[in-house]
């Protein structure tokens, strides 16, 4: 893992002094915001609540806004870590420096996760107004954002392969939001298969039924089994294609 | 110079095994053995095999697309080889890549930099994957931005930064943590005279300290800086030794100016033992002569115009001029580099085997030239 703590400082550094990060950033929380407003005015309209049908479970688990636009932002977030370096050449210094390649994959994605959680964290805020006018249970709260993590978590590595992968920048972002797109899609297959192998499988990768789930505080262990998976085979891959160019 | 690593990791390689023993690495600095590398069906190496002693300035030449930068990227662990060895002042560059890593600095061709980072941030970031430990990353990064000229740009974007600046910061980052190999891929490409001579100056003073293998295609860059070449064509080995060895390889010419008949002057030149055929031209009255003169370097030469003018002297020719030049390393090049029929690696030999390396290169570049011949 030697490199792995210099690459994501760098990697952190580089992502915020680039208008495009606090471009996307503005934008998702312009999205995140209106969502939660709608939510907000909708509640206001009802005169009692279920004990797991409130506005925080409803803004983790039953709209799509809330991860429709990680579709965007996690492709975007990570199509430059290795497009770039390759494109302008900096790949070569970095890997002849003594870092091993794990170490400079793992200390790029530490990073895009980082960045990915500090893009949520004005989110909690949401939580904070709720609270003050109502009851909010913080467990749940907590296990909504750890399912937004570990989705993310998933996407963003998805996302460090392709740009591992590909040629460009935006062949990197068309690829890994094609990629999130279709396990997401696949998810959604669980409400259109009949019952059988298909349907327990798109149950199974379904984004969807996870936040469903973890909103109203159901953490289960293998929806976390599965979003670690996600994770560390993408890495994989990426370690590979890394050590491979090398090769070519 | 060479420090010895702290626990080196028992190597089976035989050809160390002697070093190991006696508890001190002798090997050279770098040992390329038998390298070959090929992207798909083009060889862009071909069974490359030559060694650099510690403490050389060792130039690396060959025209564009002879395989130079390739071999440098081989040699910086960048690329991997299709076959054949490289050692790194003793160890592999595959197996112990880390030791490896940690003895060489490379500055790659145009010198890639992060354009949204500080200079001095850069190399701070460089110094701390190079594990320059915290308490001494601050003035080692300092020292470098000194030997490099840059102190007044150590503030400085580097995307702002012209082409000169920031190849000297590519050379800064290569001098972190002082290591003792320092292998420069075409350091003054793309820089204006002025640079060029700045550069040239500071590999120069780098050469105290550093074994230095810097690549070019530009003659004069090798003889300002270094003292050792090995020529490359084609990704093969055409040529390796000291530049006079190499520029020897041409054939000197002498140039005479002449009045009289041109049948005797012939019969003349024909008398003195070696000279080349001359070629003749009238011009009014004076005969215009060239013709090359035998052996290789410009002491037998030297002997040879002795024996021409004394000939001519005995037949009563008007001698109005005698030159003499020695082959341009120019000349040389072009003759190294441009034919490929011709059996190669007939250079001095002399510093592969003082390096105990096999001395296969030589027979190498003969089998891979017969190869090629079959090949047509």
């Amino acid at each position: 893992m030697r490199g792995l703590f210099p690459i994501f400082k760098r990697e952190l550094f580089a992502h915020f002094v680039t208008p495009l990060a606090w471009v996307a950033m503005t934008a998702f929380l312009l999205i995140q915001g209106l969502h939660f407003f709608l939510i907000v005015q909708h509640f206001a309209g009802q005169l009692d609540l279920s004990a797991d049908a409130g506005p925080v479970q409803t803004y983790f688990g039953q709209t799509m806004m809330l991860y429709l636009p990680l579709l965007f932002v996690c492709p975007v977030l990570t199509m430059r870590l290795f497009a770039e370096e390759r494109r302008s050449g900096t790949i070569e210094p970095l890997l002849t420096a003594p870092v091993d390649t794990a170490g400079v994959v793992l200390g790029k994605y530490l990073a895009v996760v980082v960045i990915y959680a500090v893009m949520w964290l004005p989110t909690v805020l949401y939580m904070v107004l709720v609270g003050r006018y109502g009851a909010v249970d913080w467990n749940v709260v907590a296990s909504g954002y750890l399912a937004v993590l570990a989705i993310g978590a998933g996407y963003l590595a998805i996302g460090t392969m392709t740009s591992a992968l590909a040629r460009s920048q935006l062949a990197a972002a068309l690829t890994s939001a094609m990629a999130i797109m279709g396990l997401f899609m696949l998810g959604v297959g669980e409400f259109i298969f009949p019952e059988g192998v298909g349907r327990d499988l798109a149950g199974h990768v379904s984004a969807w039924a996870q936040m469903n789930d973890f909103s109203r505080g159901i953490v289960d262990s293998r929806r976390l089994v599965f979003d670690a998976t996600v994770v560390a085979l993408p890495l994989f891959v990426t370690v590979r294609a890394v050590d491979a160019w090398r090769l070519e | 110079m060479r420090r010895r690593p702290p626990a080196a990791p028992p190597r089976s390689s035989p050809g160390f095994a002697f070093a190991r023993r006696s508890g001190k690495r002798i090997a050279p600095m770098i040992e390329v053995v038998h390298l070959s590398k090929s992207y798909g069906a083009i060889a862009a190496v071909h069974d490359l095999s030559f060694s650099v002693e510690a403490g050389q300035v060792v130039g690396f030449l060959g025209p564009n697309g002879a395989g130079k930068s390739t071999t440098l990227r081989i040699l910086a662990g960048f690329l991997g080889a299709s076959s054949g060895k490289v050692t790194i002042a003793g160890f592999d560059i595959v197996d112990e890549r880390h030791e490896a890593l940690k003895r060489l600095g490379y500055m790659p061709e145009t010198s890639p930099l992060y354009p949204e980072m500080k200079v001095r941030e850069y190399l701070s970031f460089r110094a701390e994957l190079k594990d320059v430990l915290r308490s001494k990353r601050r003035t080692e990064v300092g020292r470098c931005l000194e030997l490099a000229q840059l102190s007044d740009m150590a503030e400085m974007v580097i995307g702002h930064l012209s082409k000169g600046y920031r190849q000297r910061v590519g050379i800064a980052d290569a001098l972190l943590a002082s290591p003792p190999l320092l292998i420069l891929d075409e350091p003054t490409a793309g820089l204006d005279p002025n640079q060029i001579r700045e550069v040239r100056a500071l590999i120069g003073s780098l050469g105290e300290r550093h074994t230095v293998l810097l690549s070019t295609h530009i003659l004069s860059e090798v003889e300002a800086s270094c003292s050792r070449a090995i020529v490359i064509a084609k990704g093969r080995l055409v040529a390796e030794g000291s530049i006079d060895a190499i520029r020897g390889r041409g054939r000197p010419e002498v140039r005479l100016v002449v009045r009289g008949d041109e049948a005797v002057l012939r019969k003349a030149l024909g008398a003195v033992d070696g000279l080349g055929s001359p070629a003749i031209e009238t011009r009014g009255e004076l005969l215009h002569a060239t013709a090359t003169l035998p052996g290789e370097g410009l002491d037998d030469a030297d002997q040879a115009v002795e024996q021409v003018v004394a000939s001519l002297a005995k037949v009563k020719l008007g001698v109005r001029s005698v030159t003499t030049s020695a082959a341009s390393l120019e000349e040389v090049f072009a003759e190294l580099t441009g034919k490929d029929d011709r059996p190669p690696g007939r250079s001095s030999p002399a510093p592969v085997a003082a390096s105990g390396a096999p001395r296969g290169s030589d027979e190498g570049a003969r089998r891979a030239g017969a190869a090629e011949e079959d090949a047509s």
